[in-house]
């Protein structure tokens, strides 16, 4: 969980970093560029929750049997 | 996650508390969009023109994204953005479950999203021409290659809109549960009453840094998330309508 946070980080901070760069140069487009960045964001995002919900299942789930 | 989280104050017997306060969203909802439309007006005051504001800016969210043509599935669009951010917030009333912390709300979301987006397709284009899209423009010894592929790809996209609602809310929900275990009775604050002089300056000085952290930051962080998670759901649903409709478009463009 904690490398799936750090990694899920740097990717967003790639993310965000283009996306204030490109609203930076293009003040009028910067909602547009919002929106695709919240998207984005999202996507990166939900690989470090896929991670939380395993962590999760493996932690509260019982029925499960890892022999 | 029963052991770390307080029950919820209301429960009816016999019925899980997620089906419970989903029932409560609805009746919320049903009761504030009833009370709005008995006595419509040309200018909107009060409850109406609340309600008018929010359907606005879906509508223009729907014209940035999907175009005009979009504002056929304002409806479903709505619902599900009402639905979820409602469940939402609600689970961050202290006494009150919220129903989207629970993976089978969210995957019920999920799941009419796929059906719907699918049936708009097949509606719009036909189903051969429907199917045929997923094939994409490639050679054809590429086809069932890609077909396997875009299969794929289409059914990973309700499990990820299910988890990503799913994690979202409940990592929100631990994480609080957490720190509320911590700054109680039985962590910091209970170590400033209970009598050392030690703990009354350790345990006090940590609870007010926890409540001042919690009041300030996480449960503003969290508001903000239940609207964003909302809106995520709503903009992703959107595009995969959008992305149904619009290989339409591009085929007939072709032919």
């Amino acid at each position: 969980m904690a490398i799936a946070a750090g990694l899920c980080g740097l990717g967003q901070g790639r993310a965000v970093a283009s996306a204030v760069d490109a609203m930076a140069r293009q003040p009028g487009a910067a909602a547009r560029i919002q929106t695709a960045m919240i998207i984005g964001l999202a996507l990166i995002e939900s690989l470090a929750i896929y991670t939380l919900v395993i962590a999760l299942i493996l932690l509260f789930v019982k029925g499960i049997q890892f022999s | 996650m029963e052991a770390l989280e307080h029950p919820p104050i209301f429960r009816l017997p016999g019925i899980p508390d997620h089906v419970t306060y989903t029932w409560l969203v609805m009746v919320i909802l049903a009761a504030i969009t009833f009370a709005a439309s008995r006595n419509l007006q040309l200018v909107p005051r009060g409850l109406q023109n609340f309600l008018e504001v929010i359907l606005e800016q879906f509508m223009q969210m729907i014209d940035d994204v999907m175009g005009h043509e979009g504002r056929r599935y304002l409806p479903l669009l709505a619902t599900l953005g009402l639905f979820i951010l409602t469940g939402n917030l609600m689970s961050l009333v202290p006494g009150l479950a919220g129903p989207t912390g629970n993976l089978n709300t969210t995957a019920a979301c999920a799941i009419v999203v796929f059906v719907a987006y699918h049936w708009i397709g097949v509606r719009k284009q036909g189903a051969l021409t429907y199917l045929k899209h997923f094939a994409g423009p490639v050679p054809l010894a590429l086809k069932p290659l890609m077909f396997v592929i875009e299969i794929i790809s289409h059914l990973a996209r309700p499990l990820s809109l299910t988890l990503r609602l799913f994690g979202n809310m409940v990592g929100g929900h631990i994480l609080l549960a957490v720190i509320f275990l911590l700054m109680g009775l039985d962590g910091l604050i209970g170590w400033a009453l209970s009598g050392s002089a030690v703990g009354a300056v350790v345990g006090g000085i940590g609870g007010a840094i926890t409540i001042v952290f919690t009041v300030g930051f996480l449960y503003p962080l969290k508001i903000l998330v239940a609207f964003l998670q909302a809106f995520i759901f709503v903009m992703l649903t959107m595009l995969y309508i959008s992305g149904a409709i619009e290989e339409a478009e591009h085929h007939s463009e072709h032919h």
